[in-house]
């Protein structure tokens, strides 16, 4: 049935897309330090920017495009404008076809991985092999930041051995002391990581406590919360996201269980839960940043600023991926900078290592994220955590959680 | 197709990967890694098209299998300490059983059920991987060791293409050789037709089960394949979406052949990596794109190469018609005049109840050796229903069917090709996806899953039985006037075409008995000549017995030396046609009915 | 004891209320034109983000939403028929299956592009204090919806064995010739049983705003808590539907709340199971139809 031609046509038309694209990309100049020119300093993204994750990797994107828009504004870094690739990725197969793609084809300079838990640790787990400088913005599991690599750095995401002990810490503000905890998680990677840093640091505490799981994007948690009122608890710890959460104390309420103080920890941390729940005054939940969305001068700024680029401002932003993947900018252009200019990765990885304080202020930015600092042997640039408590139906951090 | 080039153009698929795996080692390292995930999806795309172009299953659990695949490789790489090579085999094994273990509820669904059944495997997979974290890693994911194989470390792109490409090849080879043989035409004509599949044998759920077995074990070795390249598993990453994702491969690249699989995967695996610029419109175009080809090019893009090639490169004119060696062509000597006295079939007393619906009443029934018995009646007589009990499509209530000796009753309809009966049907039951040829050779029985999956081999090198299978189908061909028709499609021919296809299919095995149900129904008048011709030249010449169901009255009186008239459940009447049609009782059921309609 | 008891079923009764309301747009589609509709999820999405736009980004009355939003979506579904499975109406019940799983694909797509967040939400249409008895609580919200749920659910239900156009949906239901030939156009039956479903589709979506918030998951949920439903009425079953939806959703509240919250997800598959495999005929079907 099958012409010989056909077979031969078949067999040409796919080498020839499989060869097209790859091929033309040989090597051209290699003297140069990839990802540095006379004008441009190239820095490589990834992300999600489509299916499940976008909500993650979109934001992400666009707190850095802002980011660099003002940086090459004012000059951009050592006469250089910064201009960022930033590609779609969010399984880890994905991720390691485009962090090879950024670090090869485009020889970029700087990768940051601007993608969930899973994707990241993937191309961390490949980056390390190649030394590219890689800066990991949202990945919160253990797993990307073990073991310890020189190119590795992590940002304002802050380890969940650390945010344990701060999300602890807040039900006690204020002279509470719950009698009966609870802990409320998500069956998917990041509030996982998180819990298992919990149950630990309540161990140790010796509190009491019960654990209820719910399936990513559940929206009835009545038989989760019968079961803490039937154990008396008055203390729930939620771990997932944002929207869950509101949807959780939403039924709360409905059940009569209005004596719980919740302490939030979640993904895609927002003012969206408002919405959600009505009244939600002294819900507390942690912030990366300083200040909530509204709270200061400086956020409000972000916010508008950010509306421009955008057009418009949908639901549930800004949230905290859009203010870190600003703030993270700031923090790629001074590890540039505070190289004296000699653009190359080595010296790249010397001068982040030895960064203190880095942030958007000292290069004229917006002041909304904790100013990051680095050590040779830490690259963990930030350990603070913003309290944040719903006041007269807004957000607002309320104290700082340092590094215990 | 001429006979020579059989087994080269088998080779194709996987000379293709190879061709892929020397010219990626010149790549760089970004290609390298994009070609090897490519030549994986490929693998995918190819062991769907058995089950969903070929099988038309349909499967929203091929996340879950290859994540079985993957974490059965890595768990027992982790755990156990065990080799690469042997996990890779183990992801294998672990495979099939998980495509057995679908196919238990599988087999019995079609359409949205079966979708909705795999639904149901691919959740919980994923929900007792994220639950088992002792073992899995949990939701969080697990890092894959780098593998070695026999002492040799792959941790180079180029080591992980040549290992992920060659047993990719080999893979591929496999099952090139299993679509392309009598496995994947028995597996094609059991979805195409269930009722005509196992009246010549195929047995449709053992063919269905095989489909999800070999292609959940290649999905699977795929998985494994994968693991070490994508370095980090975690059981969202093998989730529905990804599963939706890979049942387009098949469908975009062509269903019904090898060449489609590796089009549809390696291409919607590739090209996500041109697109990059637009990611954000990314699964809006492919969503799009599958919805655009099931409603516009069925066939995929290997029916549209095949359309472009067909228009740029002109055909050999009379391709196709290969000779038939001249000592088989004439007619199998007949055989010595048979005894018509001799009974071939007997039914007796043959009892059938619909609940209050007494269908068929002790109705008794003789077809002698050699002859034409023919059984008429009014719509409702009950001719059907005593026509799908001797076929086997039916159980009777009580009563005696003898087949030379045998009893047929509690035989499945499958297991009477073996006896010695086949038979045609009402509404023709041709396998239309397949070509004159192979429905042909399906006829010849013999068509148990293991026994086809062993010919398939031998098939691929065109060894002696493939050629004397390709002989014997020809001259059946012959015998029914379509011999030039060959290796068209079946769905392709004209109704009476098609009916001397059955017939052909029907012959193929040398049957003593033929059971011909309403053979001319729907056949233009010009035809119904012809067949009649044919049919008593089939009869003369090879001596097969006939027992014919029809409403064309003329037809049977012309065709049938006996014949049998059934009336509300019962026989009315019985003798050589004349007779019969002047029995008052006859012309009653008939005319009488006739007035009153 | 008992009070807890109480809330988890008024749970359940919320829940499988509107899973009875996605199975019923199901069922109708299915029971008129033998396809399931696997893109249903997608149009109750599209529902929900309707009310989004109406109640929250043009602050309009909840009730214009309740009215525009069925209307809207019943016509995109109606168009969809005309344009994507009319063509295919010959093609078997494999390639339909297909296109509208990729369908649903493409409209969750597609309104992630418009908005990428990862919920949006709608406020209830009523706020304020539950009502309490013997410690049951009950919100007027969750009132709404178990009443507004069922009583449309009924309502379509008189409309299928009573109306003129249900006995038209009926007839092409048994037999697509024989209607053909009592005057029913089967373009104008299957046009209208899209229309029906996507309007039922749609009103789920606005029904469950308020519960769910709008995102793209949403239609995955919609669907196979539908299509289970579905099942487990015997799929061609409009009462059926609606039982079966309801079952379902106390099921799966009363086995996350007495064996464990993990096992919810599951509980709806292993109903969807047994039933496909020891009654496939559902567990209400409808009573033998009168043999024509």
């Amino acid at each position: 049935m099958r012409h010989p031609s056909f077979h031969h046509l078949m067999t040409f038309t796919f080498s020839a897309l499989v060869g097209f694209g790859f091929v033309m990309n040989s090597p051209l100049a290699r003297a140069q330090e990839p990802g540095i020119s006379a004008t441009e300093i190239t820095v490589g993204a990834i992300g999600a920017l489509t299916g499940p994750l976008a909500f993650i990797g979109t934001p992400g994107r666009d707190g850095l495009t802002l980011a660099f828009n003002e940086i090459n504004e004012r000059g951009g870094v050592c006469g250089r404008k910064i201009r960022l690739q930033y590609e779609h990725a969010s399984s880890p197969a994905e991720s390691i076809a485009a962090v090879k793609k950024l670090v090869e084809q485009d020889k970029i300079f700087v990768l940051i991985l601007a993608s969930g838990s899973t994707g990241a640790a993937a191309a961390a787990d490949y980056v390390r092999e190649v030394g590219v400088p890689t800066y990991n913005l949202y990945g919160s599991t253990p797993i990307i930041r073990k073991p310890f690599s020189k190119n590795v750095y992590h940002g304002a995401i802050v380890p969940v051995e650390v945010a344990s002990l701060g999300l602890i810490s807040m039900f006690y503000d204020g002279g509470n002391a719950p009698k009966k905890f609870g802990v409320l998680a998500g069956t998917y990677a990041f509030p996982q990581a998180t819990l298992k840093a919990v149950e630990e640091a309540l161990k140790v505490k010796n509190i009491n406590y019960i654990v209820e799981q719910f399936d990513q994007t559940a929206r009835d948690y009545t038989s989760q919360l019968v079961s803490f009122s039937r154990q008396q608890v008055d203390a729930v710890l939620f771990l997932g996201s944002f929207s869950e959460a509101g949807f959780a104390i939403k039924q709360s309420r409905e059940l009569g269980m209005s004596q719980i103080r919740w302490v939030l920890d979640g993904s895609a941390v927002s003012r969206a839960i408002i919405p959600i729940i009505g009244d939600a005054n002294g819900i507390r939940g942690y912030f990366n940043t300083p200040a909530f969305p509204g709270q200061t001068e400086a956020v409000r700024e972000f916010e508008s600023r950010l509306k421009t680029l955008l057009g418009s401002m949908p639901q549930g932003r800004p949230n905290n991926y859009d203010i870190i993947g600003y703030g993270s900018a700031y923090v790629v252009a001074l590890a540039a900078k505070s190289t004296g200019c000699q653009l190359t990765r080595a010296k790249l990885l010397d001068a982040w290592s030895n960064l203190k304080n880095a942030g958007p202020t000292q290069l004229g930015g917006l002041d909304i994220t904790f100013p990051e600092s680095f050590t040779p042997a830490d690259h963990q640039g930030n350990y603070r955590l913003g309290a944040a408590i719903v006041k007269n139906g807004v957000w607002e951090v309320y104290r700082v959680l340092e590094k215990p | 197709m001429s006979d020579k080039r059989f087994g080269f153009a088998g080779l194709g698929p996987t000379v293709f990967i190879l061709i892929c795996l020397v010219a990626g080692l010149a790549l760089d390292s970004y290609p390298k890694y994009v070609l090897a995930i490519t030549i994986i999806s490929m693998v995918i795309g190819v062991a769907l098209v058995v089950l969903v172009g070929l099988g038309r299953c349909i499967t929203l659990a091929s996340g879950s299998v290859m994540a079985i695949g993957a974490y059965a490789a890595t768990l027992s790489m982790v755990h156990l300490g065990v080799p690469y090579a042997a996990a890779l085999l183990l992801a294998i094994l672990a495979g099939a059983a998980a495509g057995w273990l679908i196919a238990l509820p599988g087999t019995r669904f079609r359409g949205h059920n079966l979708a909705m059944v795999t639904l149901v495997f691919q959740s919980v997979c994923i929900i007792l991987i994220r639950e088992a974290k002792w073992l899995t890693g949990g939701a969080e994911g697990i890092r894959v060791p780098p593998p070695s194989i026999m002492g040799w470390r792959i941790a180079s792109d180029s080591d992980f293409l040549i290992v992920i490409g060659v047993l990719s090849a080999l893979i591929v080879l496999l099952m090139t050789i299993l679509v392309r043989g009598p496995f994947g035409k028995n597996l094609q004509a059991a979805a195409g037709n269930e009722v005509a599949a196992e009246t010549f044998g195929v047995s449709v759920p053992g063919y269905l089960t095989a489909a999800f077995v070999v292609s959940s074990a290649a999905i699977a070795f795929a998985g494994a394949l994968a693991a070490p390249r994508i370095r980090i598993l975690d059981p969202d990453s093998f989730g529905v979406l990804p599963s939706i994702s890979m049942l387009a491969y098949p469908i975009v690249g062509g269903m019904y052949s090898v060449w489609g699989g590796l089009l549809g995967g390696g291409g919607l695996r590739v090209l996500p990596e041109f697109l990059r610029p637009v990611a954000d419109y990314q699964e809006l175009f492919f969503a799009g794109l599958v919805i655009v080809v099931v409603m516009f090019f069925p066939g995929g893009l290997v029916e549209l190469l095949r359309r472009g090639s067909a228009l740029v490169f002109v055909r050999d004119a009379k391709r196709g018609s290969a000779p038939i060696p001249a000592a088989a062509a004439s007619p199998i000597a007949a055989a010595a005049e048979a005894d018509a006295s001799q009974v071939l079939l007997r039914v007796e007393g043959v009892d059938k109840h619909f609940d209050a619906l007494h269908a068929v009443n002790s109705a008794n029934l003789m077809v002698p050796v050699a002859g034409i018995h023919g059984l008429i009646g009014p719509n409702g007589a009950g001719k059907t229903s005593l026509f799908n009990i001797i076929s086997g499509f039916l159980e009777a209530d009580q009563g005696r069917i003898e087949f030379g000796g045998t009893s047929l009753l509690n035989l499945r309809a499958r297991d009477r090709i073996r006896l010695g009966i086949t038979r045609t049907f009402q509404h023709v039951a041709v396998f239309g996806q397949l070509s004159c040829l192979d429905n042909v050779i399906i006829g010849r029985g013999r068509n148990a899953v293991f026994h086809s999956m062993q010919q398939s081999f031998e098939y691929f090198i065109d060894g002696p039985g493939a050629v004397a299978a390709r002989r014997e189908a020809l001259v059946a061909l012959q015998a029914v006037g379509l011999v030039d028709q060959a290796h068209s499609l079946a769905a392709a021919l004209s109704l009476g075409d098609q009916r001397r296809l059955e017939i052909a299919r029907a012959i193929i095995s040398e049957p003593k008995l033929i059971l011909l149900d309403e053979p001319v129904s729907g056949v233009s008048e010009s035809e119904v000549e012809g067949l009649r011709q044919l049919l008593l030249r089939i009869n003369a010449e090879r001596n097969i017995a006939m027992l014919v169901v029809e409403h064309n009255i003329p037809f049977v009186a012309k065709l049938c030396r006996t014949m049998s008239v059934m009336g509300a459940g019962r026989i009315v009447a019985e003798g050589r046609p004349a007779e019969v049609i002047a029995m008052p009782a006859v012309r009653q059921l008939y005319f009488g009915e006739e007035s009153a309609a | 004891m008992l009070a807890e008891l109480g809330n988890i079923l008024i749970a359940g009764i919320k829940f499988g209320a509107i899973y009875a309301l996605a199975a019923l747009g199901l069922v109708v589609i299915h029971k008129a034109t033998k396809t399931v509709n696997f893109a249903h999820g997608a149009f109750a999405m599209l529902g929900a983000f309707g009310s989004f736009l109406i109640v929250v980004h043009w602050q309009g009355p909840y009730w214009l939403a309740y009215l525009l939003v069925p209307i809207l979506i019943g016509i995109i579904a109606a168009l969809i028929e005309f344009l994507i499975l009319r063509p295919l109406r010959r093609a078997d019940m494999f390639t339909v299956v297909i296109a509208t799983v990729f369908l649903g694909i493409a409209l969750g797509e597609a309104f992630r592009l418009i908005y990428n967040t990862e919920l949006l939400a709608v406020p209830g249409m009523f706020v304020g204090a539950p009502f309490v008895v013997s410690r049951v609580f009950v919100t007027k919200e969750t009132l709404w919806v178990i009443a507004g749920a069922l009583v449309t659910a009924l309502a379509c239900v008189m409309l299928f064995h009573h109306g003129k156009i249900g006995r038209g949906m009926r007839a092409m239901a048994s037999n697509v010739r024989g209607a053909q030939l009592c005057g029913y156009s089967v373009d104008r039956v299957y046009m209208f049983a899209w229309f029906l479903g996507g309007a039922l589709a749609g009103l789920t979506g606005v029904f469950v705003a308020p519960i769910t918030g709008v995102s793209v998951e949403l239609s995955i949920a919609v669907i196979t808590a539908g299509f289970v439903a579905g099942v487990i009425g015997g799929f061609d079953s409009l009462r059926g539907a609606i039982l079966g939806g309801l079952l379902l959703g106390v099921v799966e509240s009363l086995a996350a709340a007495y064996v464990s919250s993990a096992m919810k997800n599951c509980v709806s598959f292993i109903l969807l199971f047994f039933v496909l495999m020891w009654r496939p005929e559902g567990l209400f079907p409808e009573r033998v139809a009168r043999r024509v």
